[in-house]
């Protein structure tokens, strides 16, 4: 792990535990209904003040608390043409399979990658240490992964154009 | 399969099999670049009427194509033109399955690369004018005028490749169309490395250029273009070492299948791009479901069915 990694897992860990004091709240405007505060935008009491996690100009981590639910959206790293266009096969990929993830949202927030959504239901069945690891595991994943996919690419182009190149001889 | 084969499979291997077995077929064939091949036959069960049609053939109609192809095919020429198809040839097949087996291999290959062969007229005619040229220099050692001679094959709806030969060299320039903004980025990927590949590894190779949106100054007077994003232009530049009698058919060969051959591997590495986060995926899921607390012990009950009390 790189030297500014580390603090920036570190520093998005105790903020997200922090962030993760969640609780039951119905709706102020609605009778009986109960919805994710942060998502909603409607009742201004009731959300807190978001917090933005930079570790360079290209990545960084936005977590907006509200009282019954946090949304976090990440922006990923991405140098060249290459790389956007890895991250974004990789996050629609994901996003197309939210169903099975339960905390993660469809469509990223502008500006972002992906975006997760994490309610006070879901702390309420999960266990909450587990779903800061997956963020955090998640972070220093992605990057890694997309980096070999470049990697990769460029490994088999290498490979493919010395191929068709060599029968010419 | 790392490399694409110049014959058609299913044409060598529906012929292998009528020669031993003759028998009534009708069938379609596909190729690549909208080539199609028809096998049917009409009157007899022996005999085999091959025809194939092509969007390249308008262009090479022109280099006196259908001499050419029947000098090679002289055995099976026929007066007969299927209609809808472009050219056709007419099998024998007791007459093919008379002969030896390497002469019955020997024949059923060449009518097998059919598509090849036509493809191979303007390449031919190409490398012949650059021989030509090659030979006036050598005699009277002056550079000749770069000639406007420059052979066009529309094999594509909006793709061609453009032949240029020249005293010293033959130079080959395919058009190609990237349908989406990822096969345009891995594109230029694969394409950088043809270019590098020449300084790194395979010196003898023939050397690779490439240019985007607007055509190579070769051709840019002698071709209609107009300037597309999505266009890209790749430029192989023949040698003399590429060009003689020997090489020739093997370059030829080879270089016909370079869209083939490139936009296959685009595709093969976007299938295992998609693979691949696919298993990412699956990896994610099991981190998530970490969280999902431990199924919390089954009350337990006796044989009978009464239970037992926890408190």
């Amino acid at each position: 792990m790189s030297q500014s990694l580390r603090p920036y897992l570190a520093t998005v860990r105790a903020s997200l535990q922090a962030a993760l004091c969640l609780q039951d709240f119905s709706s102020q405007l609605v009778e009986r209904h109960n919805r994710p505060e942060i998502e909603a935008q409607k009742t201004v009491e009731a959300i807190l003040n978001p917090m933005m996690i930079s570790r360079n100009e290209n990545e960084r981590i936005l977590i907006e608390t509200s009282v019954n639910s946090i949304r976090l959206s990440l922006k990923i790293k991405q140098v060249d043409d290459i790389e956007t266009i890895l991250v974004s096969k990789f996050t629609r990929f994901l996003m197309s399979r939210a169903e099975n993830f339960f905390i993660l949202r469809r469509v990223p927030v502008q500006g972002y990658d992906i975006s997760f959504l994490i309610t006070n239901f879901n702390t309420e069945v999960l266990i909450k240490e587990k779903l800061v690891d997956f963020i955090i595991e998640f972070m220093e994943d992605v990057d890694k992964e997309i980096s070999e996919m470049k990697l990769f690419i460029n490994a088999r182009a290498r490979f493919i154009a010395e191929a068709y190149l060599t029968p010419f001889d | 399969m790392l490399q694409l084969q110049n014959d058609n499979l299913l044409l060598k291997k529906t012929l292998t099999e009528l020669v031993a077995t003759p028998q009534l077929v009708d069938r379609i064939i596909s190729d690549f670049d909208y080539t199609t091949f028809h096998l049917s036959t009409p009157e007899d069960k022996s005999k085999l009427l091959v025809s194939i049609t092509s969007k390249s053939f308008k262009d090479i109609k022109q280099y006196d194509a259908i001499n050419k192809l029947n000098q090679t095919y002289a055995e099976f020429q026929t007066e007969i033109v299927e209609p809808g198809y472009d050219y056709s040839i007419y099998v024998d097949l007791l007459s093919v399955a008379a002969k030896s087996p390497e002469d019955i291999e020997l024949t059923i290959n060449e009518i097998s690369l059919l598509k090849r062969n036509l493809l191979a007229i303007p390449f031919k005619l190409a490398f012949k004018s650059y021989q030509e040229q090659a030979i006036k220099y050598d005699q009277s050692g002056i550079e000749p005028e770069p000639s406007s001679e420059i052979y066009e094959i529309n094999y594509r709806d909006e793709e061609a490749i453009y032949i240029k030969p020249s005293f010293d060299r033959v130079t080959v320039i395919f058009s190609t169309v990237f349908k989406d903004e990822t096969d345009k980025i891995f594109g230029k990927v694969f394409l950088q490395e043809f270019v590098d590949a020449r300084k790194r590894a395979v010196q003898n190779a023939p050397q690779v250029l490439y240019s985007h949106k607007e055509p190579p100054l070769e051709v840019r007077n002698l071709i209609k273009y107009q300037a597309d994003d999505k266009k890209g232009y790749v430029t192989f530049v023949l040698f003399p070492r590429h060009l003689t009698v020997q090489k020739q058919d093997n370059t030829i060969n080879h270089i016909q299948l370079f869209r083939n051959y490139f936009h296959y591997h685009i595709k093969c590495s976007k299938a295992y791009m998609h693979s691949r986060m696919r298993f990412r995926v699956n990896q994610y899921l099991k981190v998530l479901n970490r969280a999902k607390p431990e199924n919390e012990e089954v009350a337990r009950k006796t044989a009978s069915g009464r239970r037992f009390n926890s408190a």
